[in-house]
């Protein structure tokens, strides 16, 4: 436990030295958040409300799936590929900790530096531009803090899963950003699910995907309450358990298969 | 010339040969890259479903665009690899571009000729079915000069990306670490084009006017091929303009870019 929360601080600090990158992220992700708000306002029209989601709603939302993108390594994340690759790996597996743990450690403590540094600023900015919706208590708080926590486990999960291909193949890109782009499509992180035909939600829900983004925009907007709230929370529980099963048998299986390169 | 011309086929050559290697992994790479790029358009297509239209713009019409946008960049990133932020500051980073500089041939030829990302044929060919939908649901009113003026639009873009991808590998040479702000302009802008312009803020629109004129590139080439009024009140040439702004901005790249290596001080590695 120990040995988890010391990886977790360092990686937290690694996150927070590269200043400049993390502003000019901070910069992309508002830049693009400005679009995807202007072309949600194009779409609304003259509609005030649209399934459900007012267009404040609709504005917070494109700030939320903004807000996420760093914190939940949106758009690639590698790292467990490239200690294959490198050899790294030989050392990792040595350690005293299991391979999945050790990176989950580290991952944390890179998505809550990017939480506070690349999500909280982008909704601020948000405020200071747009007219956005926050939750209404402190118990809505509290499930967005839970329903966003549990989506950064599924999330890794998922990840570290992709990464494990590299266990098998010397150029396992591919399979990862076919893999990451699939993410984008199905998890409500383009356009709300809500707003999708009915057919392409129902398929989404067969995937772990709406429990990354889509489950916590719909519990911060207010959109889940009572026995959805807890169904919701309960669907991104079993996700993370039913992946980090795979991930475990992907990872004894490819183990068991794994030469290292050079040295 | 002619000799420019042969080493550009071969530095290519070899890029290509490289990247067939792995055959499994390229064409995972092709299809990744389609379902990344088609999923954009899909999501549009499915949510338009529900809103019927985009501020008077239907999905056709917004698919020209798309289209449009999406097969241009596609070209432009095929072309301009080397030039691609993502590889070149690397280049810069690792001291790979002082090997180049000291050849005896032309530095941009032979940045040109460093990559040629073959995946990318995959966002071309998604460009290429998307403006085939908006065709088949847009009943556009071929004129001969529309036929003439179509290509025309089309190459400006790719100088205009072209030139984009130019700007932000020469600030490698400062900054030395690849500057994510970058993709403001260039995916920023791409993505921006894919949309009928008059739907954005003032000041955002202003910008990708005067300080950066995509509009020209994409939108009111639209609104002529399109056959729709300007909601913005330009005067009338403003559908013409796109090769003045696309040239303009490849030529001034390459000069920033000239600055850039004269200027060039390595990182020593």
């Amino acid at each position: 436990m120990r040995l988890f929360y010391e990886l977790l601080k360092l990686s937290f600090r690694l996150q927070l030295t590269y200043r400049t990158a993390n502003l000019a992220g901070l910069a992309t992700n508002f830049f693009f958040g400005l679009l995807r708000a202007a072309v949600l306002v194009a779409l609304y029209g003259t509609s005030h409300e649209v399934a459900g989601f007012s267009l404040p709603d609709a504005i917070t939302y494109t700030g939320l799936s903004q807000a996420t993108i760093a914190c939940l390594s949106f758009f690639g994340w590698w790292e467990v590929m490239h200690s294959v690759y490198s050899g790294d790996v030989a050392s990792d597996l040595l350690k005293p900790m299991n391979y999945f743990t050790f990176w989950l450690a580290q991952d944390l403590g890179r998505a809550v530096a990017s939480l506070l540094v690349r999500g909280l600023t982008i909704m601020v900015a948000y405020a200071l531009v747009f007219d956005i919706a926050l939750p209404h208590s402190g118990w809505q708080w509290l499930a967005v803090g839970m329903a966003l926590t549990l989506s950064l486990l599924v999330s890794f999960s998922y990840r570290f899963l992709i990464n494990l291909a590299a266990f098998w193949t010397p150029d396992a890109r591919g399979v990862g950003r076919f893999a990451f782009s699939l993410s984008w499509f199905l998890s409500g992180f383009l356009m709300p699910l809500r707003f999708f035909p009915n057919w392409f939600v129902r398929l989404c829900n067969l995937t772990p995907f709406p429990s990354m983004v889509n489950t916590v925009v719909e519990v911060y907007l207010g959109a889940l309450t009572g026995s959805e709230l807890i169904q919701a929370l309960g669907t991104q529980l079993l996700w993370i358990g039913l992946l980090f099963v795979v991930c475990q048998l992907v990872l004894r299986a490819g183990v068991r298969k794994l030469v290292i390169q050079g040295g | 010339m002619w000799s420019a011309i042969d080493i550009y086929c071969r530095l290519i050559s070899i890029r290509i040969r490289a990247q067939l290697q792995y055959r499994i992994s390229f064409l995972l790479d092709l299809v990744a890259a389609a379902f990344a790029t088609a999923t954009g358009f899909g999501t549009l297509a499915l949510v338009l479903q529900r809103f019927d239209n985009i501020a008077g713009w239907t999905l056709g019409e917004v698919a020209f665009l798309y289209g449009m946008v999406e097969t241009a960049f596609g070209i432009m990133d095929l072309f301009f690899s080397g030039f691609d932020p993502d590889t070149f500051g690397p280049m810069v980073q690792r001291g790979r571009f002082d090997q180049l500089l000291l050849r005896p041939v032309s530095i941009t030829l032979q940045v040109l000729g460093s990559d040629i990302a073959l995946r990318r044929l995959s966002r071309i060919t998604q460009g290429i079915i998307v403006l085939g939908i908006a065709l088949a649901l847009v009943n556009i009113r071929w004129t001969p000069a529309k036929v003439a003026y179509l290509p025309l639009v089309l190459v400006s873009l790719i100088a205009f990306f072209g030139g984009l991808f130019i700007i932000g590998s020469t600030t490698t040479f400062w900054t030395v670490k690849r500057v994510e702000a970058i993709n403001i302009f260039t995916y920023g802008g791409s993505e921006m084009m894919a949309y009928p312009m008059h739907i954005y803020t003032k000041w955002m629109r202003h910008f990708f006017t005067y300080i950066i004129p995509a509009i020209f590139l994409n939108y009111y080439p639209a609104l002529y091929f399109l056959d729709k009024p300007d909601p913005l009140h330009m005067p009338s040439f403003a559908p013409f303009l796109s090769p003045v702004a696309g040239f303009g901005m490849l030529a001034a790249a390459l000069a920033f870019w000239r600055f850039g290596i004269r200027h060039y001080t390595s990182t020593g590695t």
